[in-house]
């Protein structure tokens, strides 16, 4: 059974030869690019001091190039966009170091300045004219969008500055997933998940819009969240427009691409935190469902892709009204958060929805525990979530910075020693 | 925006129910003309910070861990309370009213995230702390450098790589020999009751809410 039918059978909820693999098919199930180096210094796939690319240099992921994916056994690859998170394209790779000293290639436009505390800016477009978007602090791991539009008391809104990133797709954006898709789907036989961007409704990692050299509107986070409140009226506008406009790109975007993809990335909205969901079921109802369901019903009556939607925390109380709203795969199942525990999760969601994630908790156990506590932890996840198919290997979201080598293969071990269904 | 709540503060004068309201629906406009008439008619600074707006938001808190508030809710309520305080502020310095408790606030180094510490440093303003808000990225020099002018300190992280910057501002608290001189608080996504226990933090809580009852009850 190859990738592609492994994927397939079990997002049909069905048992498969084996629980099926991702790592790397999307910006929320990677991994950062110095656990990348780990790893692959672990599995010997390199000489020490082999640089890893950075894929995504906001969270700074690294590539999991097609050694990698044979050597653990992963069953999903990305479609992913012509440009990252910084509005620039993965391309002509230069050297740099993080600041661990973890050897890595990033774009030729990944163009820093430092601060005088050791911090340092990045550029969108990776034009240093511009006022950067975001920052490394010292010693980090991470990028943070900068705040960079003040919203004065009395600002008259226009709601044009907020859709300035949801327009049409060009043609040359088309003709790249066109030849993307073709590509993976010919010359690799993994099971594709599309990342097209402008789906999600206020995903608050997006607002900033760090790729965009001059953004107008609501783009501060705090101010975003209060909005949402006081400003209702505004951001439905914004959600109504950026939704007609989704549509179209939808329809175009299936035009080019048919039905190569099997699962398109619908929303990475976070409506969770550690305690509780972020925001009231009567909000998630009022402003974000009507949007959600609109364009998943668009995939589900024209395409035979699968809606996936990625929401940190604890969202058990808003599932319901996400599975009416029509997703169908949930990630990244953040077991550590209130209420998500795996086992409730699986017996009451199980038969609707995939789980893809939730496999080993990142937070404590793959962070801060023991080789042995990560194994028992994998194994323990496989049995409970994988059980009738509707479950997708991968980490509680991406396998962060500081995780040891020898997590890592305790982890990737497990996998491998657990996920063979058993023939019943 | 919500409905009004004067059934639970019918004790209150009609300008504090003012405030009370206007901060609970969030309008940072109501909030300085109720402030303004409050100081008009004479009420003491202190009792316009107790019973209108620390009331508030002690009901705000209730209503969030009563699932009636979200944090967008409680950003906003938070926000025109803080415009209420900015208005009192000198008149509470002229009045000579005591704060609480000074409190220094940040978020460790490497971490730039500050939503969860802005949100608990305004509801503890609102609780009647004194807050010293030392922004994000906060090495533990720095907390070093203010600690003989606080009762406390609390800490602030979201990412696993950087909680442990919780244990270095501790570990400094100690080497300098001020460990006693304060309280330390601790909060933030990955953070847990075991960790603060076992970095010998003096108190946790896992939301805002639950942090500003948390801190009145270890603070003296």
């Amino acid at each position: 059974m190859n990738s592609r039918d492994r994927l397939q059978l079990v997002l049909q909820h069905k048992q498969a030869d084996k629980i099926p693999l991702d790592l790397g098919s999307t910006p929320t199930t990677g991994m950062h690019v110095s656990s990348v180096y780990k790893l692959r210094q672990a599995l010997q796939l390199d000489p020490p001091g082999t640089p890893v690319r950075v894929f995504e240099p906001y969270q700074m992921l690294g590539e999991i190039q097609p050694d990698l994916i044979e050597a653990l056994g992963v069953d999903v690859v990305g479609l992913a966009g012509p440009r990252n998170f910084f509005g620039y394209a993965n391309a002509d790779w230069k050297s740099w170091k993080l600041f661990d000293g973890t050897p890595v290639l990033v774009p030729n436009l990944f163009n820093t300045v430092p601060e005088p505390d050791g911090s340092i800016l990045m550029f969108p477009e990776g034009n240093r004219s511009a006022p950067p978007s975001a920052r490394m602090p010292k010693n980090g791991f991470y990028f943070d969008s900068l705040p960079r539009v003040m919203l004065p008391e009395q600002y008259p809104l226009n709601v044009e500055e907020n859709l300035e990133e949801f327009k049409p797709i060009t043609e040359e954006d088309l003709l790249h997933y066109a030849h993307e898709s073709e590509r993976l789907f010919t010359q690799t036989d993994k099971a594709i998940v599309a990342n097209f961007g402008g789906t999600a409704f206020g995903d608050i990692a997006l607002v900033p819009a760090p790729w965009l050299k001059y953004p107008r509107g609501i783009r501060n986070i705090e101010d975003w969240y209060m909005s949402t409140v006081t400003r209702k009226e505004y951001i439905y506008k914004i959600f109504e427009r950026q939704c007609e406009v989704a549509l179209d790109n939808l329809a175009r975007l299936f035009q080019a691409i048919g039905n190569r993809i099997s699962v398109v990335f619908m929303s990475g909205t976070d409506f969770g935190m550690q305690s509780g969901s972020f925001i009231s079921p009567k909000m998630y109802r009022d402003l974000y469902k009507p949007f959600q369901k609109t364009l998943n019903d668009w995939v589900h009556q024209n395409t035979t892709w699968k809606c996936f939607i990625h929401s940190c925390g604890s969202i058990i109380n808003l599932m319901p009204d996400m599975i009416e709203a029509g997703f169908d795969i949930f990630n990244p199942v953040q077991t550590s958060a209130a209420g998500m525990l795996p086992r409730e999760l699986k017996m009451r969601f199980g038969n609707q929805v995939t789980f893809w994630g939730g496999g080993v908790d990142p937070q404590q156990t793959l962070s801060f525990g023991t080789p042995d506590s990560v194994y028992a932890q994998v194994k323990d996840r496989m049995e409970i979530f994988g059980q009738n198919g509707g479950f997708v290997f991968n980490t509680c979201h991406n396998v962060q910075a500081g995780i040891t080598a020898e997590n890592l293969v305790a982890l990737y071990q497990a996998v491998k020693d657990f996920r063979t269904y058993r023939i019943n | 925006m919500r409905e009004d709540r004067k059934g639970k503060a019918n004790h209150m004068d009609d300008t504090l129910h003012g405030i009370y309201q206007a901060i609970l629906n969030g309008s940072s406009s109501e909030v300085i003309a109720w402030v303004e008439k409050a100081l008009k008619a004479g009420l003491s600074p202190k009792m316009i910070l107790d019973q209108g707006m620390a009331s508030a938001m002690a009901e705000a808190g209730r209503l969030f861990e009563m699932n009636e508030f979200y944090v967008p809710e409680l950003l906003v309520t938070a926000h025109a309370m803080q415009t209420g305080l900015g208005l009192l502020k000198p008149h509470l310095v002229e009045a000579r009213v005591k704060p609480m408790g000074r409190i220094a606030i940040g978020t460790v180094t490497g971490d730039l995230h500050d939503i969860g510490k802005n949100l608990v440093g305004m509801m503890l303003e609102g609780a009647g702390f004194e807050i010293l808000d030392l922004g994000v990225n906060v090495p533990p020099e720095k907390f070093l450098e203010v600690v003989d002018s606080v009762d406390a300190i609390a800490l602030s992280a979201l990412l696993t790589t950087t909680m442990p910057a919780m244990r270095s501002v501790i570990d400094a608290l100690n080497d300098s020999e001020k460990r006693d001189h304060v309280k330390v608080f601790v909060g933030g996504a990955p953070v847990t009751e075991a960790f603060a226990k076992s970095i010998g933090a003096d108190g946790y809580a896992p939301d805002a809410s639950q942090a500003v009852n948390m801190i009145k009850a270890c603070m003296p």
